[in-house]
């Protein structure tokens, strides 16, 4: 049998999921409806009787915790298939390496709630009047390096409460307080970036160069803690 | 004055409660302790 | 093999150094701090900043030394590592409780609001809310608990610096000047003294903890132990 590259091993984990998920799309529907209620509730809250939209900021506040909190929804299915049917035991006992699980999960999470998120970007535009084509691309990519942020925290903790009882109350309490460096990182970049009236784009930069260390880091500890907390099981 | 006053009490009192904390916990060690060698002794 | 189990009456032993010891460390403190020169902007107000810093300090020292156990728990299966890494949670929580009041009372009383968002601060909150998340992931994690808390402990303290940067950046310039480089004279010995006591007590209660932890953990061995024992003797 040959041996298979770390890169495809994780890619396999990767297309399982997506696969799997790309059939029943459950985890899509729940967290796109789920983040388009956050939003809703976030207009009806804050945009007082008289006005039609809210400023750059906030709607850029409004974008990521929208995210952040329909993420959940993504991360805690993330380890349920394998819960639900104890292939988690077969998966631990195969001899792929554990961080081409995290790999493969953290990119097939990501993706999921990146294709979430490219539709939620959009509605916001259309609710807040908020102009995202200038920077379309740029915005894109701040998405994609803030839901890789999250994730890879995510899929840590996702994966060791698998027999947690109050596995949903912790995962948001447990994640919230590490990735909001990443929070702020990419609202005020998001920020900027919506702002027409801001004079440069440095600060955008400067947060997209902090959001893609942070990345970096979390990655780096996840790939590195993912075996330790998954072997207890 | 009176808010250096209320912040040093503070931290006075909240080492103090987890200083009675940890001493009711040893307490109660101490309580299982005497248990256990109450049901060693008769058996051995 | 209940003779083996002297850290009990250790334990007690020790905690009473505990008491000894904090009671002698805040009735120097005090002393120090009155005699401190008064600094010009803020008067009296400014010694909270004796308590204020050491807390602070002590916060961010809980949490590495948490990590450290984690650490070695994680990677090398060190139950004392776990144990350390409990026992500094703690305190981190009750070193943080104590910046989190004295923070918005000095701020209260110099600025007139309670919070400012403050970098220091709110990175202190950020890190406090971690460690108290270890807590709960310890408590109500399940089977994968004490891994779950030893990996947070992991990106927290990876955190700590960042936190500090992003809210750095977040909050550009802050009127809370570089404190501790720029003190004056007069004020070092009371500030260290104060350092050096609160960290003296944070050790002192980290043994303290560290003891009765361990005696715990032989006490539940035990406990089995005996029940195992009564079991095979009916």
């Amino acid at each position: 049998m040959a041996r298979r590259s770390w890169i495809s091993q994780a890619a396999c984990i990767a297309w399982k999921d997506l696969h799997i998920e790309g059939r029943s799309r459950e985890v899509l529907y729940t967290m796109g409806f789920m983040a388009a209620l956050v939003v809703l509730v976030f207009s009806f809250a804050f945009i007082s009787g008289q006005e039609t939209t809210v400023g750059p900021d906030a709607v850029a506040g409004i974008l990521w915790v929208a995210v952040l909190f329909s993420g959940t929804v993504a991360l805690s299915r993330t380890f349920d298939r394998e819960r639900e049917s104890e292939a988690i035991r077969s998966l631990l006992l195969s001899p792929v390496p554990r961080s081409a699980i995290y790999a493969g999960k953290l990119v097939a999470t990501a993706a999921i709630m990146f294709l979430v998120e490219l539709l939620l970007a959009p509605l916001l535009a259309a609710l807040f009047s908020a102009g995202i084509m200038p920077h379309v691309l740029w915005l894109g990519l701040l998405l994609l390096l803030g839901t890789i942020g999250f994730c890879s925290v995510g899929v840590i903790f996702s994966a060791a409460l698998l027999r947690a009882r109050s596995r949903d109350a912790l995962l948001g309490a447990l994640l919230f307080p590490i990735v909001i460096p990443v929070l702020l990182a990419a609202s005020r970049a998001t920020a900027y970036l919506l702002d027409p009236t801001a004079p440069d784009l440095d600060p955008a930069l400067f947060w997209t160069r902090f959001l893609a260390a942070l990345d970096v880091v979390f990655v780096v500890v996840g790939l590195w803690s993912f075996e330790p907390v998954v072997m207890g099981e | 004055m009176t808010y250096v006053a209320l912040a040093y009490g503070f931290i006075w009192v909240a080492v103090f409660v987890y200083v009675a904390l940890v001493g009711r916990r040893v307490a109660r060690i101490n309580a299982e302790i005497e248990d256990l060698r109450q049901r060693v002794k008769p058996g051995a | 093999m209940l003779a083996t189990m002297p850290s009990a009456r250790r334990s007690s032993a020790s905690f009473l150094a505990g008491i000894a010891a904090t009671l002698v460390g805040f009735l120097l403190v005090p002393l120090l701090v009155a005699n401190a020169p008064l600094e010009k902007t803020m008067g009296v107000v400014q010694k909270i900043f004796y308590f204020h810093v050491p807390c602070a300090w002590l916060l961010m020292l809980s949490t590495f030394v948490c990590a450290g156990g984690s650490l070695a728990y994680l990677f090398a299966g060190s139950e004392r590592g776990d144990r350390l890494a409990l026992c500094s949670a703690e305190l981190g929580v009750l070193f943080g409780l104590c910046v989190m009041v004295t923070g918005p009372l000095w701020a209260r009383a110099a600025w007139g609001v309670f919070w400012t968002w403050d970098v220091r601060l709110t990175s202190s909150l950020m890190l406090w809310l971690m460690l108290i998340a270890y807590r709960l992931a310890r408590r109500y994690g399940g089977a994968g608990g004490r891994r779950l808390a030893a990996a947070m402990a992991l990106f927290a303290a990876a955190d700590v610096p960042l936190v500090y940067l992003s809210v750095n950046f977040w909050r550009g310039l802050h009127p809370n000047t570089k404190t501790v480089s720029s003190l004056a004279p007069g004020m070092r010995l009371p500030f260290f003294t104060s350092l050096l006591i609160f960290s003296a007590l944070w050790g002192v209660l980290l043994a303290l903890r560290m003891r009765v932890e361990r005696a715990h953990s032989r006490l539940a061995e035990l406990a089995i132990a005996v029940e195992d024992a009564e079991e095979e003797s009916l």
